[in-house]
């Protein structure tokens, strides 16, 4: 039995070795795009600024300078500013990083729990209060994924007076323009083109060079 | 309603007559000028008269000088002219006026009191004409009256009507567009009516983009007006072969009722009005037709013939571009390829475009500006939206397009210049910061109320996705998942056991099953022998195991000495051996009664 949890946990540490070598001075940092946002900000390109406050705010979602340069822009705009919900702030109470861990952590709290019932009836207290709190930490890292989810499908109009076409083509005929910093839904993609959705519900095509992914696309 | 109208033009007669014999009254001549037509084509010729009426004499003129217009003397007339009975002589000096270039000319009067005369020149009909004349060749002859009968004009029998088609003097080849014009001229006064389009009388050729609406024009045919009508379009070639080609056109007529040389002065006039006046005619429907000309029609030939290839026949060439020259990763650019030249435009495609490799391509759209009325020459642009995927230099490759010339009768392959784009990141994708940020960069609306800048602190991560949506962090739950499977699945086992049979029961129990189930197999066929050596086989090592000896030595002598010879046991050791060796047989009631028997033997013997 013994052996077995250190295998359990020597594993545990490799996949962590492994998740943590793939960071590298290339990569996001929050002070990285929240600096670059100021810098765009800065420019008078509000598209990037908040497309990079955005990212920055996936990884430190509770940064207040964040929070109120992203609001001061999007103003600034005349764009609509969002508001965060309770169930919001709970499930983005720490980095996705460390609740991807509280959620592996948790998970194995709950399996060790359950594997222990199995074997010993005794310390049933312990048990009881050993799996809630497994649970919890499943549920929040569960919750934090639900509250990103939308968030990770949604991308910032990066240039002025974007035409919103009917097909994804580039002769295709303009449905409407959606101004600069506009952050909307995107529902499908075809080549070059997303199919978005504003807040009011509206639909059509943007070429990608016109929008920008909250979550980049891969190389 | 014929009468009101005949009595009128016999007043419109009288008057003019007066006012004619009024000039011959008159002390001074009258000289006047004419100019039929008074609108042509570039590239045709008008017939100005100078006429003197009144004393005979050829008038004393100078050439008119016009800038663009060319007068020559082609010859001088006299002649009696009898007007309300008055004989008067006259005289006229006919001239041929070329225009050089098209406009709208005004010819000095002849004399103080005359009007100017205008010439109205049109550029439309004589550049197709020179657009269908070999460079260098000189221009067709232009008719005049006293002239001959231009080539390929066979006027009808009585001289009212000509059909002439015109056709290249060159063999053509199947699926090549000829460029013809059919012209129809019609005598004034002697024809009544077009009744349709021309057409071909030969069911292998088709015309295209026949106009419906013909060119008009006036001439002077053999010393008679025509009004000539000219209707341009494409032959479509299907069939090899040589054919004999000609055109026809349905028109009404005038035929006279009276013998032709009572019509003496219908014929000079030319008009309705003297036909009704002096004689009557009736209409008539015939179908005029062109002298056939001979036309060789050959195939392709498939010696030399390019892979790429459509079926575009004529002389073009091909010349690309692409605009915006810089542009980002992800925008569209136009890449437009035109094509310019004459033949079958509608055999230009746009497959030379499908070899834009490494570029994002989407479907062309095709625009055709064409020069002449049916769409022979002219200028077709494919216009395709073409998006980088890659920054850096990257290059268009050049076109090539494949026609048959028919001209110089083999393929040809025109080929366009590569292009260079120059192609930038995408902004969103790079965490450069912008060139003028910091201090350097203008100030607007944004900066002024924006937080500072952060230091860095965190580890950088390699992607914004949540780890635990990455494939490579969910090995480690599935990990977890995985062992406790294994655990909770060792926990059930090691519970179930503890609450199960010792472990040493278990292997006998399942050899009396599997006892039991021999004996069963062989009650079922009857086999007694099988049935107690199996039975025996099992209690042996039992009964080895309580009396302590090897399970070989357990034999019917040695149970009959130790268990006595009525007991249950030696009972069945004594039938195995009886079976096995005499070959007796069981009914079914005893193999019944020993399938009973021999669980509760088993039983027995493991329990003690």
């Amino acid at each position: 039995m013994t052996a077995r949890v250190a295998s359990l946990l020597l594993c545990l540490l490799i996949g962590a070795v492994q998740v943590h070598a793939d960071s590298g001075p290339s990569g996001y940092s929050a002070a990285d795009l929240y600096n670059l946002a100021n810098s765009y900000a800065r420019m008078g390109k509000p598209g990037m600024a908040i497309l990079n406050y955005e990212r920055a705010r996936l990884l430190s979602a509770n940064d207040p300078d964040i929070e109120a340069n992203l609001r001061y822009v999007r103003t600034s705009a005349h764009l609509p500013v969002e508001t965060r919900g309770s169930f919001d702030r709970v499930a983005r109470i720490a980095s996705p990083l460390l609740l991807s861990w509280i959620g592996a952590f948790g998970l194995g709290v709950v399996a060790a729990s359950m594997i222990a019932a199995q074997l010993s009836p005794r310390h049933r207290l312990l048990r009881g209060g050993a799996m809630l709190l497994g649970l919890s930490m499943l549920g929040l890292t569960i919750c934090n994924g639900l509250a990103l989810w939308p968030i990770l499908h949604e991308g910032v109009v990066i240039t002025a007076a974007t035409p919103v076409r009917v097909s994804p083509v580039p002769m295709g005929d303009p449905l409407f323009t959606l101004p600069e910093g506009e952050t909307v839904k995107i529902a499908a993609e075809h080549e070059s083109f997303a199919l978005i959705e504003t807040r009011a519900g509206r639909t059509g095509w943007v070429a990608h060079s016109n929008l920008a992914p909250i979550v980049p696309r891969k190389k | 309603m014929s009468g009101y109208i005949f009595l009128l033009r016999l007043m419109t007669a009288v008057v003019l007559g007066s006012f004619a014999a009024v000039a011959a009254l008159a002390d001074d001549p009258l000289v006047y000028a004419t100019i039929q037509p008074a609108q042509i084509a570039l590239g045709e010729s008008a017939q100005f008269t100078i006429t003197n009426l009144g004393d005979g004499t050829n008038p004393i003129i100078t050439l008119p000088v016009v800038s663009g217009l060319k007068f020559e003397i082609i010859g001088r007339t006299r002649e009696m002219q009898i007007i309300n009975g008055t004989m008067l002589p006259s005289s006229s000096i006919v001239m041929r006026v070329t225009p050089q270039i098209a406009g709208i000319f005004t010819i000095p009067a002849v004399t103080p009191k005359a009007q100017p005369l205008v010439l109205q020149v049109t550029a439309a009909s004589g550049g197709t004409s020179l657009a269908h004349t070999a460079p260098g060749a000189p221009l067709p002859p232009p008719i005049l009256s006293g002239g001959s009968i231009p080539k390929g004009v066979h006027l009808t029998d009585d001289g009212s009507a000509y059909v002439r088609l015109s056709i290249p003097k060159r063999e053509v080849y199947v699926g090549e567009s000829v460029p013809v014009d059919i012209e129809v001229g019609m005598r004034s006064g002697f024809v009544s009516s077009l009744n349709g389009l021309p057409k071909l009388t030969d069911d292998n050729f088709a015309l295209n983009n026949l106009s419906h609406q013909p060119e008009r024009a006036e001439k002077l045919i053999n010393g008679e007006q025509f009004v000539v009508f000219t209707w341009r379009s494409l032959l479509a070639v299907v069939k090899p072969g040589t054919f004999a080609l000609s055109a026809e056109a349905p028109l009404t007529v005038k035929i006279r009722t009276r013998p032709r040389r009572e019509s003496a002065l219908d014929d000079r006039f030319g008009d309705p009005f003297w036909q009704n006046l002096f004689g009557a005619t009736v209409p008539k429907d015939i179908d005029v037709t062109s002298p056939p000309q001979q036309l060789k029609v050959l195939e392709l030939p498939t010696e030399g013939r390019p892979a790429d290839f459509h079926g575009a026949i004529g002389t073009f060439s091909i010349a690309s571009d692409v605009s915006p020259g810089k542009a980002d990763v992800g925008d569209p650019l136009t890449l437009r390829m035109r094509i310019t030249g004459s033949g079958n435009f509608d055999r230009v495609d746009s497959t030379m475009l499908d070899h834009v490799d490494q570029w994002k391509t989407y479907p062309p759209k095709s625009s055709f500006n064409t020069s002449d009325p049916v769409g022979f020459s002219g200028m077709k642009t494919f216009e395709q939206p073409v998006i980088a995927s890659k920054p850096g230099t990257q290059e268009l490759p050049g076109l090539s397009f494949s026609y048959f010339d028919p001209n110089a009768r083999r393929y040809e392959t025109a080929r366009s210049a590569s292009l260079s784009v120059s192609i930038s990141p995408a902004l969103a994708d790079s965490l450069t910061p912008p060139q003028s940020a910091g201090s350097a960069g203008p100030e607007n609306k944004y900066a002024a109320g924006l937080r500072p800048d952060h230091a860095e602190t965190a580890t950088p991560t390699s992607s914004l996705i949540p780890p635990y949506l990455q494939p490579r962090f969910l090995g480690i739950p599935s990990f977890i998942v995985l062992a406790f499977a294994a655990g909770w699945a060792g926990a059930r086992r090691r519970r179930t056991l503890s609450v199960s049979e010792p472990a040493s029961d278990r292997p006998s129990s399942r050899a009396a099953k599997r006892v039991l189930a021999q004996m069963q197999a062989a009650a079922r066929t009857g086999n007694a022998a099988v049935f107690f050596d199996s039975a025996r086989t099992a209690l042996q090592p039992l009964l080895a195991t309580r009396w302590q000896i090897e399970p070989e030595d357990v034999t019917t002598a040695e149970v009959e000495a130790r268990v006595g010879a009525q007991d249950d046991i030696h009972q069945l050791f004594a039938l195995a051996d009886e079976s096995k060796y005499s070959g007796r047989e069981l009914n079914t009631t005893d193999f019944a009664r020993w399938l009973r028997i021999v669980p509760l033997l088993l039983t027995n013997e493991r329990s003690s």
